[in-house]
């Protein structure tokens, strides 16, 4: 009796939670299909409309190329830093190694609107406000801590005897980088890459700090957005924001179930 | 590739981590075209010596020589060296063919020449059909066999071996003793290995190095380091010893000493020229005591006990007995042995002369090792003997010092 009232407790803050977790994010697809002209849950019926408009409105396509663009571009520079950052930390194993890795967890550290305000204070004197340059730039830097903990996470698997026997038989310590180090700690570059990626996708502080008109990102239009007026197209921005960042997760799932997927038992 | 392999050689090397001596003041040849074995306890320093010639270690002082060429600061990839690993390090990532051909990729050898030389290679190593296989879908022996082929396929000028069986079973090890061993002769590359396990070092090597402690504390050919072995720590390491502890009575010119042990004088021939009221150390392996129910007759050294256990273990009884010099281990191979033992019978233990070996004593102190042996009195002599010497440093006994 007394076991299953507990279990009924568990299972209800089970659902509790998940709720919380997932509604306020799912919301926004019946919103997305309302047939009112304002930000509301649909009266009479669905309608396609603001996706219509989301569509063919230029402006909400330039957002979404410009995000995608600097995003890409952000994750690829805090991949490739962040991974032979990582690599040297492990290799150094000494106090100056943790003293970097440390140093590199810096923009998770700081707060967010405190990070902002100084890059914009920098980047005044740079002339690199409402630039591309800057905005991958200050995208790149949040990304880096997530690609530093991911991939110096799969180098402590790392056997390194495999680098050791890779330098033996022959390699040059890039070869051995090349063909062998990196090719095994792949899952872990892919995971670091995809999270760097949304870091920048979904990032919206430091854009609304050191960008205004030529850089606008689909978080900074979605907020201009409810800002100036309740356009229900936000929503279907919003959805589309959503699914990019879960297909881009599933490619990191998918990354991590493919090596053992290549061995049968 | 037909010329004759050089001599390799550390140069009074010493490596230290921070306080840590790990290698002490090591010189050692390794002649071209042997089979060559560092043995030691974990934690010796044997690994640290393998990592300097392999090139992964630079040692604190000293040079590492090949032939005419010092190669002290060579990278571990310009020394053409092979190498198997310990748990053989072979590419998950990659199949046995492509673990085969790295070193050939990594030289940019030709396709058409890469492939043929893959195929050879796992030909020489029975593994004839496994190219496309990954190395986790192999078993050990057959991981082991493709991590020698990778060593090998780029034509090293020796083969550096860590541990190379110990992943291994029992009945396997031997297997690949004999094969490891065959293979070195019928290539004649210097093959330089390292192990724990003394049984694996005595069938395989030409040349053994026992270390201990960072130090090489006796180096010579299986039987003669099982036969005279040189140390007690010796004697203890390679198989099993009974160690009896006396004081010399008389030495006569021919090279035999009478000495006295727990009120028993016993005979043993030395090299080494000994005073009346020296202490030495004799190892007196099992094997070599004979066990009878009677006296026997005109035996040089003769003791008896009461048989205080045994156990068959096949080719051989092992009998412990206690006499007035400890307690004695014998081994006794089953066919000889033709009575059938009680405990608590009265037993006779002799032997030859030359049965035993007078062994220097680097016992370190708080180490009651052998049960047979009464603790030593207190040396009459002041200390002042040449035999009976305490290690200098008993407090490096279980420092472990392996790079990892």
């Amino acid at each position: 009796m007394k076991t299953t009232s507990r279990r009924g407790i568990l299972l209800a803050s089970g659902w509790l939670i998940i709720f919380f977790l997932l509604a306020p994010s799912l919301i926004v697809f019946p919103i997305s299909l309302t047939d009112t002209s304002y930000l509301g849950l649909p009266e009479h019926g669905f309608s396609l409309q603001h996706w219509g408009t989301v569509v063919t409105n230029p402006v909400w396509r330039d957002s979404f190329l410009q995000s995608l663009l600097i995003a890409l571009a952000a994750s690829a520079v805090a991949t490739a830093a962040g991974t032979l950052c990582a690599i040297g930390c492990w290799r150094l194993s000494s106090r100056f190694g943790e003293f970097v890795r440390v140093l590199m967890l810096a923009p998770l550290i700081v707060p967010q609107i405190v990070y902002a305000l100084g890059l914009y204070r920098f980047y005044a004197t740079l002339h690199l406000l409402d630039t591309y340059a800057g905005v991958i730039a200050a995208h790149a830097a949040i990304g880096l801590p997530f690609v530093m903990l991911i991939v110096g996470a799969a180098l402590v698997n790392f056997d390194i005897r495999l680098e050791r026997a890779a330098r033996n038989l022959g390699a040059t310590p890039t070869q051995a980088l090349r063909r062998v180090l990196i090719p095994n700690i792949r899952t872990g570059i892919i995971s670091g890459a995809v999270f760097a990626f949304i870091a920048s996708w979904d990032e919206l502080i430091i854009v609304l700090f050191i960008a205004s008109r030529k850089v606008r990102t689909l978080p900074r239009a979605i907020w201009s957005g409810v800002n100036e007026s309740l356009d229900p197209a936000i929503a279907a921005v919003a959805v589309i924001l959503i699914i990019v960042t879960v297909l881009v997760l599933s490619i990191s799932l998918h990354a991590g179930r493919r090596q053992p997927a290549r061995n049968p038992n | 590739m037909t010329n004759c392999p050089a001599t390799f050689s550390f140069r009074a090397v010493t490596k230290r981590y921070g306080a840590v001596m790990a290698v002490d003041n090591v010189s050692l040849d390794v002649n071209g075209g042997t089979f060559f074995s560092l043995l030691g306890p974990s934690g010796s320093g044997k690994t640290t010596l393998l990592m300097m010639a392999a090139g992964f270690e630079v040692p604190s002082t000293g040079d590492v020589t090949y032939g005419t060429r010092e190669i002290t600061h060579v990278p571990p990839e310009k020394r053409n060296f092979g190498m198997v690993f310990q748990g053989y390090a072979l590419f998950p990532n990659l199949t046995v063919a492509e673990n085969i051909c790295f070193p050939l990729a990594v030289r940019n050898v030709g396709r058409a020449e890469r492939e043929q030389r893959v195929l050879t290679a796992l030909d020489l190593v029975h593994l004839s059909g496994f190219g496309d296989r990954l190395p986790k879908q192999l078993s050990g022996g057959q991981q082991q066999r493709v991590a020698l082929a990778r060593a090998l396929i780029f034509e090293p000028d020796i083969l550096l071996l860590d541990e190379p069986l110990s992943a291994l079973d029992k009945k396997l090890r031997v297997g690949l003793q004999i094969e490891l061993r065959e293979l070195q002769r019928r290539i004649g590359k210097t093959f330089i290995c390292v192990t724990h396990d003394q049984e694996e070092a005595l069938s395989m090597s030409d040349e053994i190095a026992i270390v201990r402690n960072g130090k090489i504390v006796q180096r010579g050919a299986p039987e003669q380091l099982f036969e005279r072995p040189a140390t007690h720590f010796v004697a203890d390491f390679l198989g099993e010893s009974n160690f009896l502890e006396g004081t010399v009575l008389e030495t006569d010119g021919a090279g035999f000493v009478r000495y006295g042990a727990q009120g028993t004088t016993l005979v043993q021939q030395s090299d080494v020229r000994l005073e009346p009221g020296e202490r030495v150390l004799v190892s007196l392996r099992p094997s070599k005591v004979s066990l009878t129910p009677d006296c026997p007759p005109n035996r040089a050294n003769l003791t008896s006990g009461t048989l205080a256990g045994w156990s068959y273990r096949g080719t051989e009884v092992h009998y412990e007995v206690n006499t007035s010099l400890g307690r004695l281990s014998v081994n006794a191979p089953t066919w000889q042995s033709d009575f059938f033992p009680t405990g608590g019978q009265d037993v006779w233990l002799s032997w030859p002369p030359d049965a035993a070996t007078i062994v220097k004593d680097d016992r370190v102190t708080r180490e009651p090792r052998q049960g047979n042996l009464p603790r030593p009195p207190a040396d009459p002599e002041g200390n002042g003997s040449k035999y009976v010497k305490r290690s200098d440093h008993p407090q490096q006994e279980n420092v472990d010092v392996e790079a990892k």
